[in-house]
């Protein structure tokens, strides 16, 4: 492999990467202060690029109940994508107060919640595909602006171009993750999270309104993987209602090797298994899955807790 | 430790949702062993309760495959009112009985014991890919269940068996053609770089006719990237091969796929001649690579102007339903209906197809087919003895895209 090569596999597995992190914290949050695991997240994250893509006046295809429809409003790229990622965590409020709030009363077992998180991401997959059919959707060329479709970091014999799409990615999930580490650690709300993950019934006598609490890890949970899927669809395409299910699986692979509820553990693990995609041959990609779990297996093996992971501790 | 068991339990459920979820919504549970329910079905009637004629269609209507299946299903459709409205089989009219085959060999396989064993079709039309045919076709024809393909065209399709044929021309005789329109266009091409997606039997299988012919036309073969029709991040292929400089890339691939392809290598900054395979023959490519679409070249099978009064019928409904020109996998699917109503109006003028038990009536079905002579709207199509067609008119397109993207169409290329 030449340097340059080398260097350009490097850039794409950072801007993967960084995309897996963000999505991969809302798979965190979650866990962190409900101690289950989401698996409609990848469906919302899916949900979150077809919201935007509406938003920003894309038309429908011709196969599902929206054959041809378009909203009467044409955002630019940055309103839309925040507004399609708030759309995607009104989803993930909702979900919650279906799919895992009534369970949570009940004081049901947290394998019925992951179960019933399953249902939900089965119904929004299939939703999708009932409104807009299974039909592959592009953002406009001009999204990112008059921003030149590649950048060359090489010499003119030497070239080494890079999408500009994905160097723009890596620099907004740097800012996310660093406007979501102050929040969680700097400030009331986040300190009021951290209390509820560590002992919601101690925090719930303290006076922490845990319920809303969970209702905002939910918000900013699907909000995450809303902008993810944005993101991600930016850069290459909306590849249908199953777009988010592969993602779904790769964040799980991401938050283990980070560390379960661990932050600054997705953000490594996410830049882990990224960089490691990108140097599997393009001829193996189909191996990518099969790579990232590999990683996952020897982690558990050798570091059960994760990269970052605090080791659990049982008092006896 | 209630957060090392919804660990556990979470990877299970996932590899669970997975399967859900990519499974699709094949209507039909028949999982069971196809030996001991086939002999089962070889009776009953031939007409269903409502008196129509059940023929069977297996497209993929989820998974990404729906991209092609879906506009299966719509040709399949317009087929459907257009023989029922002249009056079906000599006034019988027909009953078009959908399945889902989703993406994969298993759920082609679910779909054809279907409509074999519960939906008691007299012929089935599908499935939509080459791959789950070489796994599908197997079960109708140990049935002897006439199965005509409307979109395989990998090599071998009709030698699975007797009772197979296709509507679908080979890619053997269409993929060349467009090698040779990108060399009228540029002269000046000498170095090939080859793309394909090596999960798919017909991606493979034109892979290797392409390979062929850039050594046919004296060209040379730098490089042959590999990736999977799942894949949306192509950076490493493209990477690999622009560096090799190519005049040509050909790729092999679907419409999600091959147009990411296209994308980013025209991101990356390619700038030479791009062919696309069948798999990529579709208007569905046009939302994925949008205005870097323009200036790929496809052969096909099929041109919405081609001339003839079926033809203007149907890319009048098609147009007029869908407000775009008809895509060849339409086109091939309402071929296909065609071909079976044809023949079974023909079967029925010896003997009344209500009458004939159902093993009989696909016998003679799956005689006549491949006897028959049919003019569609690919042109006028026959077959030869083992189920393959013959087919006259071919064509290369090149797709024109408006600037910004939005619109696009092929070019038919004189």
């Amino acid at each position: 492999m030449t340097l340059a090569l080398f260097l350009q596999q490097f850039l794409n597995g950072l801007s993967i990467g960084s995309v897996y992190a963000i999505f991969a914290l809302g798979y965190t949050l979650v866990y962190s202060i409900l101690g289950i695991i989401n698996l409609a997240h990848g469906a919302v994250f899916t949900l979150g690029a077809y919201f935007t893509y509406a938003l920003m006046g894309g038309t429908f295809g011709f196969n599902g109940l929206l054959a041809n429809a378009t909203l009467p409003i044409k955002l630019p790229f940055a309103i839309a994508l925040i507004l399609g990622s708030s759309l995607a965590g009104l989803v993930g409020v909702a979900m919650e107060r279906i799919a895992f709030q009534p369970l949570r009363r009940k004081g049901s077992d947290p394998l019925l919640t992951v179960v019933s998180s399953l249902g939900v991401a089965v119904v929004i997959v299939n939703l999708i595909q009932y409104l807009v059919g299974a039909e592959s959707y592009t953002f406009p060329a001009d999204a990112y602006g008059s921003l030149p479709a590649s950048i060359n970091f090489g010499s003119a014999e030497s070239p080494i171009p890079i999408r500009s799409v994905q160097i723009v990615i890596f620099a907004v999930s740097v800012v996310i993750v660093a406007i979501l580490t102050y929040f969680i650690n700097s400030t009331k709300y986040g300190k009021a999270m951290q209390a509820i993950a560590e002992d919601a019934t101690t925090a719930s006598l303290l006076g922490i309104n845990t319920d809303g609490f969970i209702v905002l890890t939910f918000f900013i949970s699907s909000f995450l993987a809303g902008l993810a899927g944005t993101l991600v669809a930016s850069s290459v395409s909306i590849a249908g209602p199953y777009f988010g299910i592969a993602f779904g699986l790769r964040g799980l692979a991401v938050i283990v090797l980070g560390g379960l509820g661990s932050i600054p553990g997705a953000v490594l693990g996410g830049l882990v298994i990224g960089l490691v995609e990108a140097f599997v041959p393009g001829e193996y990609s189909g191996y990518k899955d099969a790579v990232a779990f590999a990683i996952l297996f020897v982690m558990l093996l050798v570091r059960p807790q994760g990269l970052l992971g605090r080791r659990f501790i049982q008092k006896v | 430790m209630k957060k090392t068991g919804a660990l556990t339990t979470t990877f299970l459920a996932t590899f669970t949702m997975l399967l859900t979820a990519c499974g699709g919504g094949n209507s039909g549970t028949n999982v069971g062993n196809t030996s001991s329910t086939q002999t089962a079905n070889n009776t009953g009637s031939t007409t269903n309760s409502s008196g129509a004629i059940p023929i069977g269609i297996a497209f993929a209507q989820t998974s990404n495959v729906a991209l092609l299946g879906q506009e299966q299903v719509a040709g399949a459709r317009i087929a459907e009112k257009y023989f029922n409205d002249k009056g079906g089989i000599n006034g019988t009219p027909i009953k078009l009985v959908f399945q889902d085959t989703s993406g994969d060999e298993a759920g082609a396989i679910n779909a054809f014991q279907t409509l074999i064993n519960k939906d008691k079709v007299v012929g089935i039309v599908g499935p939509t890919l080459s791959q789950q045919a070489f796994s599908a076709d197997p079960v109708a024809e140990r049935a002897k269940v006439p199965v005509l393909a409307a979109s395989n065209t990998a090599n071998k399709i009709p030698e699975i068996g007797d009772y197979v044929a296709r509507v679908s021309a080979p890619v053997s005789v269409v993929a060349p053609n467009s090698i040779k329109a990108a060399l009228k266009q540029n002269p000046n091409i000498k170095k090939v770089a080859v793309f394909f997606a090596q999960n798919d039997a017909f991606s493979k299988s034109e892979t290797e006719i392409f390979q062929k012919t850039v050594k046919d036309q004296g060209l040379e073969l730098v490089t042959v990237q590999k990736f999977q029709t799942s894949d949306t991040d192509f950076q490493s292929q493209a990477t690999n091969a622009i560096n090799l400089k190519p005049d040509l890339v050909i790729i092999s691939g679907l419409a999600a796929d091959g147009g990411n392809l296209v994308r980013q290598l025209r991101e990356l900054g390619y700038k030479g001649l791009i062919v696309g395979g069948n798999g990529m023959n579709t208007s569905n490519i046009f939302p994925v690579c949008k205005a870097l679409c323009d200036g790929v070249l496809i052969a096909q099978a099929y041109s919405p102007e081609h001339p003839g009064e079926i033809n203007s019928t149907f890319r009048k409904a098609y147009t007029e339903q869908f407000k775009k020109e008809p895509p060849q996998f339409s086109a091939q699917a309402f071929a296909a209906v065609q071909v079976y109503v044809e023949a079974l109006q023909a079967v029925d003028k010896k003997s009344k197809v209500a009458k004939l038990p159902l093993p009989q009536l696909r016998d003679e079905l799956n005689k006549q087919i491949l006897t028959g002579k049919y003019n569609t709207p690919l042109g006028e199509i026959a077959f030869t003895p083992v189920g393959e067609v013959v087919q006259k008119d071919f064509y290369v397109a090149q797709i024109k895209m408006d600037k910004d993207g939005s619109q696009g169409k092929f070019a038919f290329l004189k």
